[in-house]
């Protein structure tokens, strides 16, 4: 189905979307390459993902893969160090967030290749806690 | 009558710390707030007359380091001190070094604090003055006897540890063949959690809702009730959604649950305002236990009754008499409060953080907001992660339903992800609009918190922010069809 789709701007921060015959008034806030709107009762935040650096990523990533943060939180214990080697779903970290102790898991079978984060250490969501390589080093 | 006071040191936060200064001021008192670092700035701190600063360890440290604090309000020359909800709030001990610093405490005597404050305590207390609590066996009275009186008590039970709290270390057992074991899981649990492996066994109310009664008493011993809440809409024992009248009670039983709630207040010489919680199912109620401090929930019984809880007890603290006797105090409509958390409901309750780049409440008929944030502010895991509540009043329950839902829905709130759409969901859900609720009806609905994904809805935002952020995207990638741009949007 092929919908003409136009975004006017009345304001900062303000503006109107049409979308399929709906004409919906839009607050949104940028920030970087992320996006916060506010539409039809609802918020919610897009990132835009440059696919240059998605692809260069995906490629580095090849044959390291990082344990990233669920959510955000403290480093309570380093189970693993650089060069050990783990099964898919061995600890590798415990971490707190919110008096919740979460254990944070192996994604697959392979070398503890770097811990990015020191027990007390806090961290954001999504940060890279531990990268895994396929082969030792 | 000559004021003992003009001047009150408010120990705590937030939101809270914000309703009481509003308070303060309508009653033209001065008001000194406390606060660590990290809430600089904060609406609190810029709204007091003094702001205090305070340190610790952590933030949370800060505010539970009782001589600091007494401290800061001798700097404060204040004459009286509010310790809010949390924090030092139902410390006994610190009521105890407040009073002796020559500070009036706004809240009940250290005795109540002490005396409700350990929960067999305040449960075998209830029962001598003839009041209903759960049939149970306590492990204390006689170790050697507890498994073959909890037998007796019959299933389902509810295995808790004595020091317990949050529903930390509690069992349910439904099959009395599993009952050593739940018994050695407990304990293990309270051992871990509280450093304290007593427990006891009562039984267990299926469906249990979760019903508190706001009670105010005077050093004269007058006491009312301000009728019930309802707080059943529960997420690992957290509070979420509140509303008072209670669409589970008839008159008749109303009533008799608000007169227990007073009649117990009453034989603990209650003075100030405070809470007695109710396990209700099956027609029956029994005790649970009293918060003797200013909840959270408060503001719906402000809205149905027309009282200003704080303004009371502040009143009550400085010796007064209350200006009602029960026949005075009428409910008017319907009150509903969700609370906005920094947290994920859609991601297992994780909790959110961010900076707070857009801010603006919901406002009109019958919308109140006590908030504790405001633009510029970081939402950190320092503290529990409410930013605010939302609460409305109605004619009718079914308006006051829709008035939530439309005011959740208007609150704009920019940089930190929240529980907004989960709290609209829940008051669109059938299950709670028919007010067929439970303190595990979101357990028993995952989808609630899960959110499933509405196509239409998602479309509005992908194209929305392709559209606004064109002119970027196309100085870094030249991708021209529509569905490529779309491509590469995540959320």
């Amino acid at each position: 189905m092929i919908a003409p789709v136009i975004f006017s701007k009345h304001g900062v921060g303000r503006g109107i979307l049409n979308l399929a015959g709906e004409a919906l008034p839009v607050r949104f806030a940028i920030d970087g390459d992320t996006v916060h709107l506010h539409i039809a009762g609802q918020t919610r935040t897009v990132r835009y993902l440059d696919p240059l650096s998605t692809l260069a990523a995906a490629n580095k990533e090849g044959d390291h893969l990082a344990a990233r943060a669920p959510m955000p939180g403290v480093v309570v214990a380093t189970r693993v160090s650089p060069g050990e080697q783990v099964a898919a779903g061995a600890p590798l970290m415990v971490i707190e967030s919110m008096k919740l102790e979460t254990v944070i898991r192996a994604p697959r079978d392979g070398f503890v290749d770097q811990v990015h984060v020191k027990d007390g250490d806090s961290f954001d969501r999504d940060a890279v806690l531990v990268t895994l390589s396929q082969e030792g080093r | 009558m000559k004021k003992p006071f003009d001047t009150v040191l408010v120990a705590n936060r937030g939101e809270i710390a914000v309703r009481i200064i509003k308070t303060l001021r309508k009653k033209g008192l001065r008001s000194a707030v406390v606060y660590h670092e990290v809430d600089a700035g904060t609406p609190a701190v810029a709204m007091a007359d003094t702001a205090i600063r305070i340190e610790g360890r952590t933030p949370i440290a800060a505010y539970l380091d009782a001589p600091q604090i007494i401290a800061a309000a001798r700097e404060a020359k204040a004459g009286a001190l509010h310790p809010g909800y949390g924090f030092l709030s139902e410390n006994a001990e610190f009521a105890r070094s407040v009073a002796a610093a020559g500070i009036i405490f706004i809240g009940p005597s250290h005795e109540s604090i002490e005396l409700m404050g350990d929960k067999i305590r305040a449960r075998n207390f209830v029962q001598r003055h003839g009041f209903p609590v759960a049939p149970s066996a306590i492990e204390e009275d006689d170790p050697q006897t507890f498994i073959s009186r909890a037998r007796r008590i019959g299933a389902p039970l509810l295995v808790k540890p004595s020091a317990g709290g949050g529903g930390k270390g509690m069992r349910v057992v439904r099959d009395l063949d599993t009952l050593e074991e739940a018994i050695a899981q407990a304990r293990s649990e309270g051992l871990r959690y509280f450093g304290d492996g007593r427990l006891y066994v009562e039984r267990y109310v299926e469906q249990p809702r979760h019903i508190e009664v706001q009670v105010l008493g005077d050093c004269f011993g007058n006491v009312v009730h301000l009728f019930e809440r309802e707080c059943s809409v529960q997420r690992r024992f957290q509070k979420i959604i509140e509303e008072t009248p209670s669409p589970a009670l008839t008159s008749e039983l109303r009533q008799r649950v608000c007169e227990t709630a007073a009649g117990i207040a009453r034989a603990a010489r209650y003075s100030n305002a405070g809470t007695v919680e109710f396990i209700f199912g099956q027609g029956e109620f029994y005790f649970l236990e009293m918060n003797t401090r200013l909840q959270v929930e408060h503001p719906v019984t402000e809205m149905i009754t027309g009282i200003d809880l704080v303004a009371e007890q502040i009143d009550v603290a400085a010796g007064r008499e209350l200006p009602f006797v029960q026949s005075d105090i009428v409910v008017r409509g319907h009150a509903i409060e969700a609370r906005l958390y920094a947290e994920a409901p859609e991601r297992g309750y994780a909790p959110t953080t961010g900076t707070i780049l857009e801010l603006e409440y919901p406002d009109g008929e019958g919308v109140r907001i006590d908030g504790g944030i405001q633009q510029g502010q970081s939402i950190t895991t320092a503290f529990d992660p409410m930013l605010a509540k939302v609460i409305v009043h109605a004619s009718t329950r079914d308006d006051a339903v829709l008035r939530a839902k439309a005011a959740i829905q208007d609150l704009l709130l920019f940089g930190c992800e929240t529980n907004a759409a989960f709290l609209a969901r829940i008051l669109g859900d059938e299950g709670f609009r028919s007010g067929k609720v439970h303190t595990g009806y979101l357990d028993e609905n995952p989808r609630l918190a899960r959110g499933d994904e509405d196509p239409a809805a998602l479309r509005r935002f992908l194209a929305a922010a392709a559209l606004l952020t064109r002119p970027i995207r196309e100085a870094a990638d030249a991708i021209p069809e529509l569905h490529a741009e779309l491509g590469g949007w995540r959320n």
